[in-house]
């Protein structure tokens, strides 16, 4: 199972072990972290389970679609090239060792 | 006046009209409360509902649709029912809905429905829905009066979803009219056994095929992708599957957002100032709506099944138990939402309601019902002023009276009556 590195908004890391065709959002959703509230449940029609992703896996994960491009634009902490939603990112084993920030809640 | 310390919320119909009274009796007796009946602990705490919803571990979704009623068809035994549970799925009732599975099964169906209401998508339905609002409103707006629910919102609701799902049109109307009633019946005698699947079951032949043509040939509509999908692990899931999934898709699809639309004009007619607010601000829509998902959204209880013996809130709770989520207490729990009575556009907290649920079973169609309230409330504050509910049908001021539909799942307008004055 690829293991996957959470850091909460507190600071507090986690490591965790992924499934492999969950997405990122479950993962982290499922973990002890409490605060991914994903309210749209993974439809890519919110932005709460926005995340700053690690730079040096950005090659592996798929491009940014033009819904969530707007999605993040809506966000007052996008930063570019890290911020993605956790939703659209499924785990495969390209992604062991990969680590993630849990951004701002807006 | 009924007693609330005995009553059935399950079966008694003196609480469907206004719930809120009891829900509050409820609250008093804490955040998460053993009702007289059934086995069932209903909550009313947020905070609750969420430790439950996101623990489906150990809160089965397999009763979702259902509630305590019928009842399981085995005696749960020990602390960790889930192998009984396994054993007796199938004897329980639309547990092939999506709403009803858990875990890995239910992640794999789920994941079909994800990405069918995207705002990409949205938007290539959006042109049909504007058109319908006119169609319809055409139909009686001269008149200044409507029953908004059988005169818009229920052909509305249905004929997006149809039309979304590329129904073809001449079946429409036999969808209508062929289409049973909701899940949870209070009092009433639906027989569950007989239409196993809530009176959808009708659907399944008419899907089945609908499906089967569009493995052959593709047409663009989202029953074509569907036809086409995959599993997250690149399997492929079979016809019946999608047949499940197509007319849970049709089922849910409509009625739910027809409430809310009957719910959004009757906080309209409560409120005169908000009405004018929101006519002369429309950018205010967006947040009306999820107040009036918070305040009076159409799922008013969904369930879980215990099948692990834990403590949620200090409350023991027993393997076998069934959890009665009251979304619509939980949404008025004035530790999450100050003032909760009070429809307030400006809450930090707003979108944060459970009337969408929360966790692995949140609404996949939360996108669509928003978009369809949006293009509907413009159009009607477009096409009619002064909304009013009509005094002949509803009361007086002070005295008014709503009939609602006597379920303990949904709480769902059976009519609402406006008077108003046309816009040519």
């Amino acid at each position: 199972m690829p293991q996957i590195t959470i850091t909460a908004r507190s600071g507090e890391k986690l490591v965790v072990d992924a499934e492999v065709n969950q997405t990122l959002m479950e993962v982290i959703r499922d973990s002890s972290i409490g605060e991914m509230d994903a309210i749209c449940g993974g439809c890519c029609s919110c932005a709460t389970c926005h995340i700053y992703v690690d730079p040096s896996f950005i090659s592996k994960l798929p491009p940014v679609s033009e819904d969530e491009d707007i999605l993040l634009d809506g966000s007052n902490h996008r930063k570019l090239e890290v911020s993605r939603l956790s939703c659209q990112i499924r785990i495969s084993d390209a992604l062991d060792g990969f680590a993630l920030e849990i951004a701002p809640e807006d | 006046m009924t007693n609330f310390e005995t009553a059935d919320f399950f079966t008694d119909t003196s609480l469907i009209e206004n719930p809120f009274p009891y829900f509050e009796y409820l609250r008093s007796q804490g955040p998460i409360a053993r009702l007289p009946h059934r086995n069932v602990l209903a909550v009313t705490g947020y905070a609750e509902a969420i430790e439950i919803l996101n623990d489906p571990q150990t809160f089965s979704s397999a009763n979702a649709a259902t509630g305590p009623i019928p009842d399981l068809p085995f005696e749960p035994e020990g602390d960790d029912i889930t192998e009984q549970l396994n054993a007796h799925r199938d004897e329980m009732i639309a547990t092939g809905l999506v709403v009803a599975k858990d875990g890995k099964e239910h992640a794999n169906h789920r994941s079909l429905m994800m990405n069918l209401f995207t705002p990409t998508r949205l938007k290539a339905n959006e042109e049909y829905m504007w058109d319908l609002t006119s169609t319809l409103l055409d139909k009686f707006v001269d008149q200044g009066h409507c029953d908004l629910i059988a005169d818009y919102a229920t052909p509305f609701a249905t004929l997006v979803i149809a039309d979304l799902l590329g129904i073809p049109e001449n079946d429409r109307i036999t969808f209508c009219e062929k289409l049973g009633p909701p899940p949870g019946a209070v009092g009433g005698e639906v027989d569950y056994m007989d239409s196993q699947v809530l009176g959808m079951s009708f659907l399944f032949e008419y899907f089945g095929q609908y499906l089967a043509e569009r493995r052959e040939t593709p047409k663009g509509d989202i029953l074509s992708q569907f036809a086409q999908a995959k599993f997250p692990d690149g399997s492929t899931p079979s016809v019946d599957d999608l047949v499940w999934i197509s007319a849970f898709l049709f089922g849910a699809g409509q009625d739910t957002t027809a409430r809310l639309l009957g719910a959004s004009l009757r906080v309209f007619c409560e409120n005169p100032e908000l009405q004018i607010r929101v006519r002369n601000d429309r950018s205010l829509i967006p947040a009306f709506i999820d107040e009036v998902v918070r305040y009076e959204g159409p799922v008013k209880c969904a369930s879980r099944l215990a099948v692990k013996t834990t403590t949620v809130a200090g409350v023991n709770i027993k393997a076998g138990t069934t959890i009665a989520l009251l979304y619509g207490a939980c949404n008025r729990d004035p530790r999450e939402f100050e003032a909760p009575t009070e429809i307030r556009l400006n809450r930090p907290n707003a979108r944060k309601h459970l009337g969408f649920g929360r966790g692995v079973h949140t609404c996949a169609g939360m996108p669509l019902a928003k978009a369809e309230v949006t293009a509907s409330l413009n159009r009607i504050l477009d096409r009619m002023m002064d909304i009013k509910l009509s005094e002949k049908h509803h009361g007086k001021p002070g005295d008014q009276h709503f009939s609602y539909e006597p379920i303990y799942t949904l709480r769902a307008l059976k009519n609402l009556y406006l008077e108003f004055t046309p816009v040519r």
